[in-house]
């Protein structure tokens, strides 16, 4: 057993690097109760003073008028002169020990660090209202016509190549479009009408922008027939499905139609000769 | 006077100035935003956009 005593030892650490929870040393080998021996020096060398016995100015006995009379100075008195250390591991004293130091923490200038947590709000705020505005113009962006339909939304006619008297269809937006280049005849007949008494009350003036140029969305108005040109009772359109007869401005004059003819949005391109519906 | 009292006491003090920059700043963030991906984006596929290689296709057309 003793040998496993000393294999133990020599493989474990020091014995007294453990320590207890109550903070005593753990030393399970070192027996910490054993005793200096009691003639504290008899192994028998004999002159000379003794190395272990405490010099005279830490205390000792002394033979006085009363009796022997023992005296040992807790603090032994400096033997050398007094050397100031100025390297020391003792706390420093300070006015309320309890408070802890703070002074790190405390900012070095106050406008500096103001300045910066306004700095900071407002590159918050920034920062979200970037971030709201492009959402709302996203999301207003899903609403918008995308490019395909933008590029079907427009068209270009090249009107000088259509001679006086005669009826173009073009197709715009999935629609017939009938572009008339009236003659002067038709346009006096167009303005002459008394317009006033018709079923949907609208002047030639009103109708066209070039007096020339008569443009129309080809779909009658009654359910959605495309009405035939230079046809009917009156020189214009005539439907064929239920009858109903428009005039040299399209204006619904008799039958089931309601309403006039409709006149798409259109402009003139005059340096070029182009019509632009749309 | 430190710089940071000088910007103290024209953007921040009046919070009408400080909320009118903070918008004005948002708008700049937000065109400088989108120009720089924009950018970045033009960079990072360089060659391979149409407006890139049109001039292979187009020139032959001479509208």
């Amino acid at each position: 057993m003793a040998s496993f005593q000393a294999v133990k030892k020599s493989l474990n650490l020091a014995p007294t690097v453990r320590t207890l929870p109550s903070g005593v040393p753990a030393a399970p080998l070192l027996n910490l109760a054993a005793r200096a021996p009691a003639d504290h020096h008899g192994h028998g060398h004999s002159s000379g003073p003794r190395v272990d016995a405490p010099p005279s100015w830490a205390g000792g006995v002394s033979k006085s008028h009363f009796g022997l009379f023992t005296k040992t100075f807790t603090t032994a008195p400096a033997s050398k002169p007094f050397q100031q250390r100025l390297l020391h591991t003792s706390a420093v004293v300070k006015d309320a020990p309890d408070v802890p130091d703070y002074s790190q923490y405390r900012v070095k200038s106050a406008d500096n660090s103001r300045a910066l947590s306004y700095v900071m709000v407002g590159t918050m705020g920034v920062l979200s209202a970037s971030v709201a505005k492009s959402s709302v113009s996203e999301f207003l962006q899903t609403m918008a016509a995308s490019a395909d339909v933008l590029a079907l939304a427009k068209v270009e006619v090249d009107i000088s190549a259509i001679p006086e008297g005669k009826n173009v269809i073009i197709k715009w937006r999935g629609k017939p479009v009938f572009i008339r280049h009236r003659t002067q005849a038709e346009i006096d007949e167009a303005r002459s009408a008394n317009w006033k008494t018709f079923r949907d009350p609208e002047s030639d003036e009103a109708r066209t922008k070039k007096p020339e140029w008569l443009v129309m969305l080809g779909v009658c108005t009654h359910l959605g027939c495309v009405p035939i040109g230079e046809a009917g009772d009156f020189g214009g359109w005539f439907c064929p499905c239920h009858g109903s007869h428009y005039d040299i401005s399209g204006r619904a004059r008799k039958g089931p139609a309601p309403l006039n003819l409709e006149v798409p949005a259109h402009d003139f391109n005059d340096a070029e000769g182009k019509l632009v519906i749309g | 006077m430190s710089l940071s009292n000088t910007i103290y006491s024209t953007i921040f003090k009046r919070n009408s100035v400080y909320v009118a920059s903070v918008f004005t700043a948002a708008f700049a963030f937000g065109i400088g935003f989108d120009s720089g991906v924009t950018t970045f984006w033009d960079s990072w596929n360089k060659g391979k956009q149409w407006k890139d290689i049109r001039d292979k296709y187009v020139q032959n057309d001479e509208e």
